[in-house]
This record gives C-alpha cells, sequence and structure tokens, in this order.
C-alpha cells in the first residue's frame, strides 16, 4: 500500500468518524426534544377511555390489569394535556386543552386499559391502533388521513372512519353488534371467523373491488356491481362498509 | 304684591271668597298694573258667559221619559227593514243547498278522486320499502306529482340537501381560512390534500348525477361525501 492510498483510506474513517458523532448527537437532541407525560388512573372494568388528539399516534391495548396507563410523548412545541376521570370515564381532549395555541407539535400516544373497557378515540390526523379490547364499544375516528389497525377486537359496536388510509379489522362479530367502516381513499380489509352472522352493505362506487372471499355465498352484487348486500347466517348483525375511491376485501379468520 | 300672585288669587277674588286684607291687596294691584287688570277682566266675562249658557241650555224637566220616548220611535221605523232583511237571509240559505244532481254527482266524484290521490301519496312517501340496492327512474305518476308540485322528486329532494350541505360547508370554510394560519405547514399540507381528495369524488359525483339524475347510488355517495367535508371542515375549525 503507498502513501497515497494510505492516505485516502484515513480520509474516509475520518469522515466516517465525524458524520457519526454528528449523527448521535443529532438523534440524542431529538429524542431529548421530545417530552414524556405519564399518568395511571384506577379503573373499573367497563372504563371508557375518550381521547381526542390533534396529530400524532394513538396505539391503545388491553391488558390484565384495573388501571389505565397513559404515555404520551410530545413533539416540541409541546402541547397540553390534562387527562380528566369523570365518572367511569377517562377523558383526554387535547383538541381543547390546545384550542388557539399555534404550533403544536405531534403527540404520540400509548394508552393501556382494562380488556373489557369502551374506547372512543378520534384524531384529525395521524394512525390509530387499537388492540385486544372487548368492551361495548370500539370507535376509531380519524378526521383526515392516517391508517386504522383494529386488531384482536371483540366488541359489540365497532366504527371506524377515515378521509384518506387504510383500515384494518380483526375480530369477532357480535349478535346484535353494529359494525361501521368508512373511508374515501385507501383500502379497508375485515379479518372474521367464518361463522359470523351479519347482514352486510359493502360499497364501493369507483373501483367496484369488492372481494368476499369465504362470505360469498348468500350475497349479490347490485348497482352495476357497485354495491354487495346479502345476508350470512341468521344476519342478527348489521355490517356496513363503504370505500369511495378504494377496495374492500373479506378474509376468512 | 306681585302679578304673579295677584292672578293665582284672581278666581277666589272674583268668587269673593278672600278675607278682606288680601281682597284689598288685590284691588290695589289691580288699580296699578294694567296687565292684571285685564286678566281680572277677562275671568270676570268667561264666568258671566258660563252662567248665562247654564241658565239658556237648561236639561228638560224629565230627560228619562225623553229618551224613552226617542228609543219607542227608533225601534218601530228599523223593525221592519231587520225582519226583511232576515227574510232574504233565510231565503239565500236555502236556496244555497239546493243542488242539481249533475253538481251533487260531480262532487262525489272530485272528492273521490282526490282522496284516492292523497291516499297514494301516502303510501308513496311514507309505505314504500327502501330498497338500497334499486337505481330505478320515478314512474310517470311520480313525476306527474313532481310537476304539479304534490311531491318532491328525488332530484329536487337531492337538490334542496345539497343546498343545506353547501350553506354549512361555507360556514365552516370561512372557520377553517380564519384559523389555518396558525396551523403547521404539516397539518395545512395534510388538510388540502384530504380535502382536495374529497372534492374529486364531490365532483365525480356530480358529474355522473348530470348524466343520470335517478342514480340514486351515486345521489347516497355524494350525500355522504359531502357530509363527509362538513365534517373535515368542522373538526379542523376547532383547532
Amino acid at each position: 500500500m503507498n502513501w497515497d492510498s494510505r492516505k485516502t483510506s484515513a480520509l474516509k474513517k475520518a469522515t466516517i468518524l465525524f458524520f457519526s458523532v454528528v449523527f448521535f448527537f443529532a438523534s440524542f437532541a431529538a429524542v431529548s426534544a421530545q417530552k414524556k407525560f405519564t399518568k395511571n388512573y384506577p379503573a373499573s372494568k367497563n372504563v371508557r377511555l375518550q381521547l381526542t388528539n390533534r396529530t400524532g399516534t394513538v396505539t391503545v391495548e388491553g391488558w390484565d390489569k384495573a388501571e389505565i396507563s397513559i404515555s404520551a410523548y410530545l413533539e416540541a412545541p409541546a402541547a397540553n394535556i390534562e387527562p380528566q376521570s369523570l365518572s367511569g370515564t377517562i377523558v383526554v381532549n387535547l383538541v381543547k386543552d390546545n384550542q388557539g395555541r399555534n404550533e403544536v407539535g405531534n403527540v404520540n400516544f400509548l394508552i393501556r386499559v382494562p380488556y373489557s373497557s369502551s374506547v372512543d378515540i378520534e384524531t384529525r390526523m395521524g394512525n390509530l391502533n387499537v388492540s385486544d379490547v372487548r368492551g361495548g364499544l370500539v370507535r376509531a375516528h380519524i378526521s383526515s388521513e392516517g391508517d386504522i389497525t383494529l386488531t384482536n377486537i371483540a366488541a359489540e359496536n365497532v366504527a371506524a372512519e377515515n378521509v384518506i388510509g387504510d383500515i384494518f379489522f380483526d375480530g369477532t362479530i357480535a349478535e346484535s353488534g353494529s359494525y361501521r367502516f368508512t373511508s374515501t381513499r385507501g383500502n379497508i380489509n375485515l379479518r372474521i371467523p367464518f361463522n359470523s352472522s351479519f347482514r352486510l352493505v359493502a360499497t364501493a362506487p369507483s373501483t367496484r373491488n369488492i372481494s368476499l372471499g369465504d362470505f360469498a355465498s348468500g350475497m349479490r352484487f347490485v348497482s352495476d356491481g357497485r354495491r354487495v348486500v346479502g345476508q350470512a347466517g341468521d344476519g342478527s348483525a348489521t355490517i356496513a362498509v363503504t370505500n369511495q375511491r378504494g377496495s374492500i376485501s373479506f378474509i376468512r379468520r | 304684591m306681585n302679578c304673579e300672585q295677584c292672578q293665582e288669587l284672581i278666581s277666589v277674588y272674583l268668587d269673593s271668597e278672600l278675607e278682606n286684607k288680601v281682597r284689598v291687596e288685590i284691588q290695589m294691584h289691580l288699580a296699578m298694573c294694567a296687565e292684571c287688570a285685564k286678566v281680572c277682566e277677562d275671568f270676570a266675562m268667561i264666568l258671566d258667559f258660563c252662567d248665562l249658557e247654564e241658565s239658556e241650555y237648561a236639561p228638560p224637566p224629565n230627560p228619562k221619559a225623553l229618551w224613552c220616548r226617542i228609543n219607542n220611535l227608533i225601534e218601530t221605523e228599523v223593525a221592519p227593514e231587520i225582519l226583511k232583511e232576515a227574510e232574504i237571509r233565510a231565503e239565500q240559505k236555502r236556496r244555497r243547498w239546493q243542488f242539481s244532481f249533475s253538481q251533487v254527482f260531480a262532487s262525489i266524484l272530485g272528492i273521490a278522486l282526490f282522496s284516492s290521490l292523497m291516499t297514494l301519496i301516502v303510501i308513496k312517501n311514507f309505505s314504500a320499502p327502501i330498497d338500497v340496492s334499486a337505481n330505478t327512474a320515478p314512474s310517470l305518476f311520480d313525476r306527474a306529482l313532481g310537476k304539479v308540485g304534490l311531491i318532491e322528486t328525488p332530484k329536487q329532494t337531492r337538490e334542496n340537501r345539497v343546498k343545506g350541505q353547501q350553506a354549512a360547508i361555507d360556514y365552516w370554510n370561512k372557520r377553517v381560512e380564519a384559523k389555518r394560519a396558525n396551523w403547521n405547514a404539516n397539518l395545512r399540507e395534510g388538510f388540502d390534500r384530504n380535502l382536495n381528495e374529497i372534492n374529486q369524488v364531490v365532483f365525480e359525483y356530480d358529474q355522473i348525477l348530470q348524466q343520470n339524475p335517478n342514480d340514486d347510488l351515486s345521489g347516497e355517495m355524494l350525500d355522504s361525501a359531502l357530509n363527509e367535508k362538513m365534517e373535515l371542515l368542522r373538526e379542523f375549525a376547532e383547532l
């Protein structure tokens, strides 16, 4: 190895080291700019969580404890968070708590609730994830864009709405339950047990892309293939799915 | 005594009800003051005139009996006319309820037609099963009823609903415009992207409905898209 090649190699190493140090400090600065908020509330089995976020990701998980744990990661400029416990309902409303405040950063929530809780969450923008919840209600509403992922849900009333983004539901269909999924652009995928009984109205007017999979029996396409109506089993529950410019798929669980 | 005091006491003075001392003071003032003397003179004239009128227009000796006579006179003159008018009215009433056979038949036919029409309208509007999958054109009968304004055609119903939604959208849009300057760039871009997406959907259904106004599904989807737009604006206006 001659002197020139040694010199080039040393220069390369020095450059890599320099950028590694810069990257490390930049990452540290980004992490330290985030604030964390944590609070726990004792909760009854059928507690209700009502959360309204501005922007950011919200993750709600069911757990085997009689308490609600709220962890929020606040990006700068930090938002105000003032959760309230009102007769069996934990209310967190970041829109109300920060009304008129300029430039509020994202707030990412990780909330743990008892399995049998009801969960009513909404955000103006960002993803919503709910898993392992078996209460009376699961509602996930995104005013604009973001994905909604509902996994291992066993609730009688489920509603998921967004404008742009995918919706995924993986859960059971309760007898006499009501299930509503609405999107403007994105894919709606529903994973439900084969023996579910329900009445279905699924509408995908632009794409006409409605895939019924193993649930095709008892269903018929109407309005030039833009809508599917029908019944599975005794049809005691109702499922209404509307996707203006995307697809709808049923998957056997 | 000054003029004001004097003029206040003139009427009592003319009635001769003053004490001697005051009466003398007034007389002295009247002798010296031409203005007060004129006022006193006028008062005296008015009092004299009143006394005169009272005697000239004295009430009759038995006014009650006089009124009774006048009343009797009026009643004897008016009663025959009233009787005549009552007879004419009774005659008119009798004539009014006398119909020819053709009039009766036409009336029954009219009532039957009207009640059938109303029954059909009620059945159409309130009892018809809602078939969400149907894409039906209005029947000739529906169109005829719509033309005469007895029922709203689906198009009219949709237009009215859209008008209401559009008014709400305009309201929330103004609120958003006032607030969006406070949002961060990311939020503004996201909002615009989503609003644009919904606007495209609205435009598409509007086009479809212009080509086929009887496409119920497109009407339903337009309604849904406008509601979504309203919700988006309302929820962002809260920020």
